[in-house]
């Protein structure tokens, strides 16, 4: 699904990301955990195609390279970013917003655009799987919204638009444990052979209820480590700082 | 208005000047000549006609000189200060004890001319006449120790004058000024006093001006004021000119240079046929820099207030922070605000702002003061000091500000 | 020419002429000029008398020069004042008897008669150049005693109510262009809603121009008489010209105690290309008297199109308790100039006010907003709240709010504010990222940033207005 080979990024000629290299198979769950700092979120940035980064290395999806694709372009072409803050935009209606998005993402596919009975159907099926109160979506989108359900807004769209790759930047941080549930259960209930994810995450706690094939350390631009399930309960006991020292040597 | 004739052969009078300046004074007379007082046609004066307020009020005006003497004058006691003292409008004496005297020069009168022409008809009446004022340059480096006051006496002779009067301040690098111009008005006519002021604030440099009356004037005052800010530097004006028959004061304050600020905030009580203008052009023409405008009027017995505020922001200019909010309290009959608060924009990443609100005293809150003991008069008092009184949160000095307040207790007790 | 034209066919969906043979007066504006358009138009004589009056007028009086987007100098003697087609010369009597070439027209506009006969029914009274060719349902509406036909028309069958209410709110006297308006005007809708009654259907008008170098020139009269409810949409397309095109229309409205109109516009003039060229010019007169007590109006407009745009809808408050209202969206792009706003003068007690303006400025354009809010003396307890908002795109464009505000009346709240914002290019991330290219995300955006506006327009309108939103901006994304 997703191919990262020696990927460089840096922004106002600082390098952020010193060479990433990652593989994601189809149907695969890997997890992304690191310091403050080591580049977490331009990872996702630079994987969703946010412009103002100079890039070198390469990113190939599905077999493809995605230089030069724009963001919109790699939305529609299956690549979803939920995002650790996900903005407002006032006089949107968020349930308008997501029948533009769906209908865009479908039109590419070549597929029929949905009318608005068939969408807010789909909405009401969707929200419910995940327990969510659908009159979240009669508002603007994400104005008054506060933190948690601006995340669980997130994961909503990712059970709508139903995308391939969904990359999920610190979707826990500053949840409740009801909320967290709610992530889960979307994440869970959309895993099966064809899709992937890529979780990014600061705690371990979200891992006890999404059990990831693979964990992996991010630390200074680099992954530094990957392991299993247990690695994120090693890292949980004793911290960051032991594992940079310990390959600081060389 | 009949009796107002300004002859050419006037400029000849003006000695020791060059060639270039007399022709510039002349062609400013002329064009004086031919579009007199500004009225209310002209955009600027649209709320404020000067051409009509002095056919009211002045069958004579002339422009012949005073020469007046003063024994001695009385100096605030509430603090200690710096002071100049100007004699209607000419700079008269001074004191910089507090100060490093080296630091500091003073100057009847600045020599050098902007040749710049201006369609404005008084700033062209002074270009063509003044003679007076004063000019004042701090050196670089050097912050004063204590406020400086300039006393602006007006004294009783001069009836259906008109004074002339050109002043400037520079502000050289890092330093810094207060000033409080405090006007005492001894004169029981009317008159009327156009001035064009010049602020040179350099990179880094600050300056805070306030102004103020000690007693009321029948005088009619104009004054243009040109402000051009340099990289880092402040500007701060509190106008506190209540009292006055007439007065527009009109500022264009040039950001030239990045990061300036440009603060201009004023809290009036105008009464009895007072009309008071406050008119401002802040140019933003450097990115990262920020400006402020508070505006605050309480009009009654006739009053008329006006504000008209152009906020201009250049295509270059990104990241600016203009704010601007006027309010009106208009407390009975017969009383007028008008205001334009005007923005006009030409790049996108700025943050700009105006508001602009004007009604009468809020009854609910009147009510609930009344609830608590207070009557009527008392009630409103309380009110209006409550709407002016975060201008005066703007004075850092203890003593200055008590002293402020005091004056503006003496102002709002008058009503 | 004929290719460029093609090409240019994506984009302006409207761009075509009609080939049909035009009835034009020959250039100029004189004398003889007003009699003929009044001869062939069989007005009575005080019809004419009103017009050569105006014409008088119009010798002593300037064109204004205060607005702020400057036009090249017009000449007036090089315009046609009358263009019809030939074959309304005698007015057909049913849809039926309409040239079928004309009807082809307005298929192609997207508003055949037929087709909103049957779905909505909308009351069409379409405008071909200066002469009206078709007014549909003016037997439903006649049942109700509502008049709704062309000037012409009412001149002819109803002139006690034209006498009675023509330029009572833009009387001759006015400025320049209603003036010119007033004596060459050929053709507009007259609107008469008799007492109690509330108009079962939103009526709505089209307007074209056609012929090369014809200025446009409608008059409007819609009067509410007590009680009485009417909802008016006015929307207009014209085709791609070289030259540069006038369109000065007077609207004049009238309501009565208890009444209300509601006035909404959806612009779509021909901008200009991409190079500014072109384009008409749109100078329109709009002015409402709130007469009756309780009495409302109100502006609804949405402005994309003209090269030049300067109009200020009115309302002039006259009875106590009424009411104005103007919801605004100006958008200029490329060249485009606009200097818009509104009016409101209170002079009845108790009268209140709301002023809603969005601006959106892309490419080089420059869009004014000049507003005035007048409480006059008498004026009691009057209240306005004017809420004005710029939205920049680049930094070739200017947004100018020149807001005017007198107030002589003690008892009356007045309170205006103003913001200039630009697009943030983390929300247009966000939309990118949920599949939206950029054009449908600043689209989104930017209908968000209207909405206040779009949500007082009709159904059909909104959705049309949404549409306009976007077109507008393309290219504007950079």
């Amino acid at each position: 699904m997703l191919e990262i080979k020696n990927l460089q990024a840096s922004i106002n000629k600082k390098t952020i990301l010193k060479g990433v290299n990652l593989t994601i198979k189809r149907g695969e769950l890997h997890a992304i955990m690191g310091p403050n700092g080591s580049g977490k979120s331009t990872l996702a940035n630079v994987l969703s195609g946010k412009n103002g980064y100079e890039i070198s290395g390469e990113v190939n999806y599905r077999g493809k390279s995605l230089n030069n694709i724009s963001v919109d372009e790699r939305a529609q072409k299956g690549i979803f970013l939920a995002f650790q803050y996900p903005l407002e935009i006032p006089g949107v209606n968020t349930n308008n917003f997501l029948k533009t998005s769906l209908n865009s993402i479908r039109k590419s596919k070549g597929e029929e655009e949905l009318d608005t009975l068939a969408f807010l159907k789909l909405v009401k099926e969707k929200s419910s799987e995940l327990g969510i109160d659908e009159k979240i979506l009669s508002r603007q989108l994400n104005v008054g919204f506060s933190g948690g359900e601006k995340k669980k807004n997130e994961i909503l769209q990712m059970k709508i638009l139903d995308p391939n790759l969904s990359i999920l930047d610190e979707t826990d941080s500053g949840l409740d444990i009801d909320a967290l549930k709610i992530i889960a259960k979307g994440v869970n209930s959309s895993r099966n052979n064809e899709k992937s994810f890529l979780v990014i995450t600061h705690y371990q706690r979200l891992l006890d209820h999404i059990k990831p094939d693979f964990v992996h350390v991010l630390s200074d631009g680099k992954i530094i480590k990957t392991g299993c399930g247990e690695l994120a309960e090693e890292l949980e006991k004793t911290g960051y700082k032991k594992l940079n020292k310990h390959n600081a040597e060389f | 208005m009949q009796n107002f004739e300004i002859k050419s052969t006037q400029i000849d009078k003006i000695k020791k000047i060059t060639t270039k300046e007399k022709s510039f004074r002349i062609k400013n007379l002329e064009f004086f000549k031919t579009t007199g007082f500004p009225n209310k046609r002209l955009e600027d004066w649209k709320f404020s006609d000067f051409k009509d307020i002095v056919d009211k009020n002045f069958k004579e005006l002339d422009i012949k000189k005073v020469s007046s003497n003063i024994k001695k004058i009385d100096l605030l006691r509430d603090f200690e200060h710096n002071y100049i003292l100007l004699l209607n409008g000419n700079l008269h004496s001074s004191n910089f004890d507090h100060e490093d005297k080296n630091k500091i020069t003073l100057n009847p009168y600045d020599k050098s001319i902007d040749y710049k022409i201006s369609k404005n008809p008084l700033v062209c009446l002074n270009h063509a006449l003044a003679e007076n004022g004063y000019s004042l340059e701090i050196d670089k480096g050097y912050k004063f120790n204590k406020v400086l006051v300039i006393y602006n006496l007006f004294t009783k002779d001069i009836k259906n004058k008109i004074l002339n009067n050109k002043n400037k301040i520079k502000i050289n690098e890092k330093s810094e000024l207060h000033i409080i111009e405090y006007t005492i008005n001894e004169s029981k006519s009317k008159f009327i006093n156009n001035v064009y002021e010049s602020i040179i604030l350099e990179k880094n440099s600050k300056l805070k001006s306030l102004f103020i009356q000690n007693n009321k004037s029948d005088g009619f005052f104009y004054k243009f004021l040109k402000n051009k800010l340099s990289l880092n530097s402040e500007y701060l004006n509190l106008i506190f000119s209540s009292g006055l028959k007439f007065n527009k004061l009109d500022i264009e304050c040039d950001l030239v240079e990045e990061n300036s600020r440009c603060n201009i905030l004023s809290a009036l009580f105008l009464k009895e046929n007072e009309h008071q203008e406050i008119k401002t052009l802040i140019n933003h023409l450097a990115p990262n820099c920020k400006s402020n405008q508070k505006v605050k009027n309480v009009l009654s017995s006739n009053s008329k207030g006006v504000y008209q505020g152009k906020i201009y922001v250049k295509d270059i200019a990104q990241k600016t922070d203009a704010y601007q909010l006027s309010k009106a309290l208009l407390l009975d009959d017969n009383t007028e605000f008008n205001s334009k608060p005007e923005l006009e924009i030409y790049a996108d990443d700025v943050k700009c702002s105006h508001g602009s609100t004007s009604g009468n005293i809020d009854h609910d809150s009147l009510h609930y003061l009344m609830t608590r003991g207070l009557n009527r008069e008392d009630s409103t008092k309380l009110l209006i000091k409550g709407f002016l009184s975060d201008v005066i949160e703007f004075i850092k000095n203890s003593k200055i500000k008590k002293f402020v307040e005091s004056m503006f207790e003496k102002q709002i007790n008058e009503h | 020419m004929k290719q460029q034209r093609l090409e240019k066919r994506e984009e302006y969906k409207y761009g075509f002429t009609t080939d049909i043979e035009s009835i034009k007066a020959p250039k100029g504006l004189n004398e003889d000029i007003i009699k003929f358009i009044s001869k062939i138009k069989k007005e009575p004589k005080w019809m004419l008398d009103w017009r050569l009056r105006a014409f008088y007028r119009l010798k002593n009086i300037k064109e204004p020069n205060w607005q702020k987007p400057k036009y090249p100098k017009i000449n007036y003697q090089d315009l046609y004042y009358y263009s019809a087609p030939k074959s309304i010369k005698d007015k057909p009597k049913s849809l039926d008897e309409v040239d079928p070439k004309l009807l082809e027209t307005y298929v192609k506009l997207g508003i055949s008669l037929k087709e909103q006969e049957k779905l909505s029914g909308v009351a069409v009274d379409a405008i071909f150049d200066s002469v009206s060719v078709a007014t549909t349902f003016k037997d439903k509406l006649t049942e109700k005693g509502i008049i709704f036909c062309s000037v012409s028309e009412a001149i002819q069958k109803h002139p006690e109510l034209v006498k009675k209410y023509l330029g009572s709110v833009i009387p001759i006297t006015d400025h320049y262009f209603a003036t010119l308006n007033s004596a060459v005007f050929t053709d507009g809708s007259f609107v008469y809603i008799p007492e109690g009654v509330r108009c079962p259907m939103e009526l709505s008008t089209y307007f074209r121009i056609n012929a090369s170098k014809t200025g446009q020139f409608e008059r409007t009269l819609i009067i509410a008489d007590k009680d009485s409810y009417v909802s008016y949409l006015e929307g207009c397309t014209a085709p791609m010209r070289d030259e540069n095109q006038l369109h000065a229309a007077n609207v004049e409205l009238i309501a009565l105690d208890n009444a209300e109109i509601k006035y909404s516009t959806v612009q779509n003039w021909y901008p200009g290309d991409k190079d500014g060229k072109g384009g008409i010019y749109n100078f329109v007169t709009k002015r409402g008297a709130c007469r009756g007590k309780n009495s409302k109006i109100s502006w609804t407009q949405v402005e994309t199109g003209s090269a030049i745009t300067w109009k200020y809808p009115s309302c002039i408050l006259q009875g106590d308790n009424s009411i104005g209202e103007f919801y605004s969206i100006a958008i200029t792009n490329n060249y485009q100039k606009a200097d818009t706003g509104t009016k409101m003068i209170h002079l009845g007690k108790n009268t209140k006010s709301k002023i809603i303006s969005k601006g959106i400025s892309a490419g080089n354009a420059d869009n004014t907003y000049r507003g005035l809010v007048d409480i006059n003396k008498k004026a009691l307890n009057s209240r306005n709240y004017t809420q004005c908002d710029s939205l920049l795109m680049g930094n070739k464009c200017g947004a100018h709010t020149v807001p005017y505000i007198k107030n002589k009346n003690f008892s009356s709240i007045v309170e205006h504010e103003a913001t200039t914002s630009k697009i943030n290019e983390e929300q247009l991330y966000y939309c990118n990222q949920r599949g939206l290219n950029q054009e449908e995300a600043v689209g989104l955006i930017v209908n968000g940033f209207c909405k206040e506006v779009l949500q007082q327009l009709p159904m059909e309108f909104a959705v049309e207005a949404q549409k306009l939103v976007g077109i507008s901006l393309e290219g504007s994304v950079g």
